[in-house]
């Protein structure tokens, strides 16, 4: 349904999107994951049919987002990150507009629908300027979907609300990807987690990373982490106690002890546990931590 | 197509619940009334109705009247973040322009139509030279239009409404003035040239005295023409920044 490749795009001298690749099937939910700047946003307006890629191809819904712009639009819901409303028009009359651009039949049938889905039936007669700002995302949910498009881009659309509409939209987002293919992007990676089916992880442009959240944890633990708290010893102290343990790849100050991180598929707990009580320090704790996908974004950012 | 008529009943609506169109409307009644009523007095057994008297105020008027109405079109959009959305649409950037421009003339019509009323009322007491009302009317409703289609091609460079209004008022001063430097200037040749480029120069002598000449139709359409074309340039842009 989306298929990327090479896709660039320059912002004058700056290169917003490099060589960035990649691909959802019909039905997946895809996340686009990066930090503030990665190029989401320029990512998805390419993709939309906004604006053209300055390299590279990508085809949405099997056009071609250059040739087939107009193609490719009838065939994409997008929501922009911030959600654009016209603020004096009413719930329903906004919908319908988008329905009716986008060449609906019936327009009645889709904008109720579509309502429905995001849970604004109710208040389809008020001024939008008058919804919350919970309220506008889930409108601004119902315009990208009201044409029933294979492809729904969404901009991170859990931005800036409360727990309680997070949730909600999250749920929306899941029963999209039962009959449509989602792109979204965002930079929680607890939510692509728990949302997508795959991630993207990009970063200043360039793709790092792609897969499954499962498989990504898996790939990229690039080590596993022990957590020791001790007593009678400073950080200088610690790091000379443990320096000759080569597969300590790294100490730092973590609350009150230390996270050392571990070369990958070596245990080093009876090694730790006894270097540290042989220089008469009181080890008080000493436990492995699994590694979060969230540390792993931010590994691989560092990285980078 | 489908776009073009889309956007143009959003736009049509969006006049109807903004309080600016109506206090537009309401200004320009209200003048336009006292117009009316002031030269009804003076035509008292003086001389006849003066048939080109709104459209006459309002090529004037239309300086001010018009970046108003169109000051919102496109900055609003561009404001909002509407803009992107629209540009999503799969409809083409001209169709977005097209049915802008259409709202804002098809509402200046409603407006216009609104003075029709003083037109009965002469026809009810005298014997207004109603070829020559029509001949006006028609004129200042070209007029219009190329004043709004100026207006808006403003509206698309900024993404604040007042300076959108004030960039195209003056524009629209300049053009309008072309008339007077017409009259200053001493090169006859230049002075003509002047005139020619000046909304008044196609309005003042010819629809304005009951004249329907080609030439001054052909003008107004073509500033509407090169206008639109500009504007749809300038939407596009935003796809490249
Ligand atoms: N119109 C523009 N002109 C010039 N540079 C731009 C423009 N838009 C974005 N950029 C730059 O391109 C890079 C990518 O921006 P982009 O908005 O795609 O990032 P993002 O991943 O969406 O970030 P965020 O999480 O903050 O939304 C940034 O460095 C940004 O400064
Ligand atoms: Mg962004």
């Amino acid at each position: 349904m989306i298929e990327v490749e090479n896709l660039t795009k320059h912002y004058g001298t700056h290169l917003a999107v490099d060589h960035v690749s990649f691909s959802a099937q019909r039905g997946e939910i895809v996340g686009l994951l990066g930090p503030n700047g990665a190029g989401k946003t320029t990512t998805m307006r390419m993709l939309t049919g906004f604006m053209p890629p300055s390299d590279g191809t990508a085809r949405v819904a099997g056009f071609d987002v250059l040739s087939d712009s107009l193609a490719v639009r009838q065939s994409v819901g997008y929501l922009p990150e911030h959600v654009p409303v016209y603020p004096d028009m009413t719930v329903h009359g906004y919908i319908s507009f988008w329905a009716r651009l986008r060449g609906v039949k019936n327009v009645r049938q889709q904008v109720d629908a579509a309502l429905e889905q995001v849970q604004l039936t109710d208040r389809r007669k008020m001024l939008v300027r008058h919804l919350s700002k919970g309220l506008t995302q889930r409108l601004g949910l119902a315009q990208a979907l009201v044409h029933d498009p294979p492809v729904i881009i969404l901009d991170e659309p859990t931005i800036g609300i409360d727990p309680q509409q997070v949730i909600e939209v999250r749920d929306t987002i899941r029963q999209l990807g039962e009959n449509h293919t989602v792109l979204f992007s965002t930079h929680i990676l607890s939510e692509a987690e728990q949302v997508c089916d795959r991630v993207v992880i990009i970063q200043q442009g360039r793709m790092v990373a792609q897969g499954a959240p499962a498989t990504l944890r898996q790939q990229l633990q690039s080590g596993a982490h022990l957590y020791i708290e001790v007593r009678g010893a400073n950080e200088a102290k610690i790091r000379e106690i443990l320096n000759p343990l080569r597969d300590i790849q790294s100490i730092e100050p973590q609350g009150n002890g230390f996270s050392l991180r571990v070369k990958p598929g070596k245990d080093l707990r009876a090694a730790v546990a006894e270097r540290v009580m042989a220089a008469g320090v009181a080890l008080l704790e000493l436990r492995p931590v699994a590694m979060t996908l969230e540390d792993i974004f931010l590994d691989i950012i560092k990285r980078n | 197509m489908r776009g073009v008529l889309t956007v143009f009943r959003r736009e049509v609506g969006q006049y109807f619940a903004s309080p600016v169109a109506y206090l537009i409307a309401f200004a320009l009644l209200l003048i336009t009334g006292l117009l009316f009523n002031t030269d009804l007095t003076y035509s008292m057994r003086v001389k006849p109705a003066e048939a080109a008297l709104i459209p006459g105020f309002l090529s004037f008027a239309l300086v001010f009247f018009a970046p108003l109405l169109t000051m919102r079109l496109l900055a609003e959009e561009k404001r909002e973040g509407t803009l992107e959305l629209l540009l999503t649409a799969p409809v083409p950037d001209s169709a977005i322009v097209f049915g802008k421009f259409l709202g804002a003339w098809f509402y200046y019509s409603l407006l216009l139509a609104l003075t029709f009323i003083y037109q009965f009322i002469l026809l009810a007491i005298a014997q207004p030279d109603i070829g020559h009302a029509i001949s006006a009317y028609l004129g200042i409703w070209l007029y219009g239009g190329a004043a709004l289609a100026v207006g808006m091609l403003f509206s698309g460079l900024t993404e604040n409404q007042i300076v959108a209004a004030f960039l195209g008022m003056t524009a629209l001063m300049f053009l309008w003035l072309g008339d007077l430097a017409g009259q200053i200037v001493a090169n006859l040749d230049l002075a003509y040239v002047l005139r020619q480029l000046s909304l008044q120069g196609h309005f003042s002598t010819s629809f304005a005295v009951g004249l329907l000449r080609a030439e001054d139709a052909a003008y107004f359409v073509g500033i509407i023409a090169v206008m639109l074309f500009i504007t749809i340039r300038i939407v596009e842009s935003h796809r490249w920044r």
